[in-house]
């Protein structure tokens, strides 16, 4: 059903050769400004530069970038899975991706935020905390690249 | 003189190497959007705060200071996987207009960095006591994010190009089932 839904709109998108390149580098863009951004906070949080501000510093002032930048993934995304559904849904870097996606989007703003935001954090917690959310941006970014050599 | 060149690079044992290696492509490419996040990143935020756009609150010397570090690791991963990525296929992207055009829109970045270093990026915390932002940094902000987002999205158009297979020297490893390849969708369905 959501195969042949997909159908439709992926006409519409493939119907243009703009479409496709177009949305990739605003996806591109959106993701580096958002993870260069999260990746501030964890080198902060590291205690690898950025000495001049706390970790709540940091993360209050690169929190609504951060936001804006996923906000474009996610939009850019979807019309890049649109195009070519079976094909993604059936690529295993992309599974992997959206899984690894989705729990750095919750542990961005759950536990991520919170040891962030609260400066009498132990190192050892920031360190834990700053290790997980680079590994799994990462592993994002690793799945997304290979979603073409799959 | 310049293809010999190329031709000589792609050849030699380690890029050989690493263009038989199935995952190395895959990986070294990852890694060089890893760089991305961090250079990219980092740059896009400095040049919002010099607009006066972003991070406010942040004096513009705490901004630019603070970055710089990030900066410099995320642009030494992305020209390191940079190289590796087009030494194993030098001859490929010696064609590719895409790589062409961002080998000159890196020239123009250099030429950014002659032009505006001394001014505004050598000593920010002079930027603080202005009243008002110079327009030179501005300036500089706007030419620097223009030249890296063009940058960024050459670089994902190299992809793009096929290479042109009846000029490109033989050997190459993954060449053979490409031609093959092309051939077999060439003759089955020309366009989806």
């Amino acid at each position: 059903m959501l195969l042949i839904q997909s159908n439709a709109i992926a006409d519409a998108l493939n119907s243009s050769e703009w479409v496709f390149p177009i949305a990739e580098c605003f996806h591109i863009a959106a993701f580096a400004f958002s993870i260069g951004m999260i990746a501030l906070v964890d080198f902060r949080m590291l205690g690898v530069g950025i000495g001049r501000s706390t970790p709540s510093q940091v993360a209050k002032a690169t929190a609504p970038w951060t936001l804006l930048g996923l906000a474009v993934v996610l939009l850019s995304g979807p019309v890049l899975f649109l195009s070519d559904v079976r094909m993604y849904l059936h690529n295993p870097s992309f599974r992997f991706k959206i899984g690894a996606l989705l729990i750095a989007l919750i542990f961005n703003y759950t536990i991520h935020r919170k040891v962030a935001l609260s400066d009498s954090s132990s190192a050892a917690v920031r360190v834990v905390v700053a290790v997980v959310s680079l590994a799994l941006w990462v592993s994002v970014v690793f799945g997304g690249l290979f979603i073409a050599f799959a | 003189m310049l293809l010999s060149f190329v031709q000589w690079l792609q050849f030699t044992g380690f890029f050989t190497a690493l263009r038989g290696s199935a995952y190395a492509y895959p990986i070294v490419l990852s890694l060089h959007m890893i760089g991305i996040a961090l250079f990219g990143g980092m740059v896009l935020m400095t040049d919002l705060r010099l607009l006066g756009w972003a991070m406010r609150k942040r004096s513009m010397s705490d901004v630019v200071d603070q970055f710089r570090v990030p900066k410099r690791w995320g642009l030494l991963l992305t020209v390191t996987c940079g190289f590796l990525m087009f030494g194993s296929k030098a001859e490929e992207y010696y064609y590719n207009s895409f790589f062409r055009t961002k080998l000159i829109l890196l020239a123009l970045v250099l030429v950014q960095e002659l032009v505006f270093y001394r001014g505004v990026y050598a000593n920010p915390a002079a930027l603080d006591q202005a009243v008002r932002t110079p327009v030179t940094a501005k300036l500089a902000a706007a030419v620097s994010m223009l030249l890296w987002i063009s940058i960024a999205c050459c670089g994902r158009g190299i992809g793009y190009i096929e290479p042109p297979l009846d000029k490109i020297h033989a050997q190459l490893l993954p060449r053979s089932t490409y031609e093959g390849e092309t051939a077999i969708c060439f003759l089955s369905n020309p366009t989806p």
